[in-house]
């Protein structure tokens, strides 16, 4: 999926290739690409995880990373992000999601990096359920916060 | 709108008499995730509501027929077609409400 900023924001469920994600983002204007590679760990609180399974509300995750990628845009002087998160069952050492940012300039490359993995693990509706050798356990999360319902914050929007 | 009502009212008198006695009810778009889908059993559902309603309203509307949901609620935030919503948030017929743990992607 392609936003007017030549963005890539997707959910897949075949393995992320983050070198092929990173050179989609990067351009003759650039000086600097800041990734941010997020794979399967091998245990969990001292015990030793098997596997992982991710699954989603894909219709809001979409909705909710393309307003990542917006968001970035708008507060970051960037150039191009590619955001994908994966579904379904992961293998340790697997890229669960990938994030690459580029910029003229690095300092807006690290600080929106930073910003699109945090929000993403703080508003997007995925969850992940561990998998390990004597059963498995939905990973504790974040709840999401809620906007305000009141009228003038409806009307602001 | 209501000119069809009136239409359809002096057409079929003896029918809205007896409809008019029944509040009206929406049907909506139920989906659970995460722990939740397991507690309940499936990730989907469409249920019939009576207006007026909210969210809180619809979870409470399940929670009666399954108490144990009830543990999930103070840990559980709603959407409304595709956006975070208030647990006061009324409901409208054809809406798509789901009921969302704690996040956990990345």
């Amino acid at each position: 999926m392609a936003s007017q900023f030549n963005d890539i924001v997707e959910l897949v469920r075949a393995p992320i290739d983050p070198a092929h994600l990173t050179n989609q983002v990067r351009a003759g204007e650039d000086g600097a690409i800041v990734a941010f590679d997020g794979f399967v760990r091998d245990h969990s609180r001292n015990r030793r995880t098997l596997y992982l399974e991710y699954e989603a509300y894909e219709t809001m995750a979409v909705l909710k990373l393309r307003e990542i990628a917006v968001s970035i845009h708008e507060n970051f002087a960037i150039h191009r992000i590619a955001i994908i998160h994966r579904l379904g069952r992961l293998e340790i050492g697997e890229t669960s999601v990938f994030i690459a940012v580029s910029a003229a300039h690095r300092a807006a490359a690290f600080d929106a990096c930073r910003f699109a993995i945090d929000t993403l693990k703080r508003t997007v509706p995925i969850w992940k359920k561990e998998y390990f050798d004597d059963g498995s356990v939905w990973a504790d999360g974040e709840l999401p916060s809620v906007p305000s319902a009141t009228p003038s914050a409806e009307s602001a929007s | 709108m209501f000119q069809s009502v009136a239409l359809a009212a002096a057409a079929h008198a003896g029918y809205n008499r007896i409809m008019a006695t029944v509040s009206q009810t929406i049907r909506v778009k139920v989906l659970f995730f995460g722990r939740l889908k397991d507690a309940f059993g499936g990730g989907e559902d469409a249920i019939d509501i009576a207006l007026p309603a909210d969210v809180e309203a619809l979870f409470a509307q399940y929670a009666a027929r399954n108490p144990h949901l009830q543990q999930y609620r103070t840990s559980l935030v709603a959407s409304c077609n595709r956006e975070f919503v208030d647990w006061g948030t009324t409901l409208r017929n054809g809406d798509e409400v789901a009921f969302l743990p704690p996040v956990s992607g990345g």
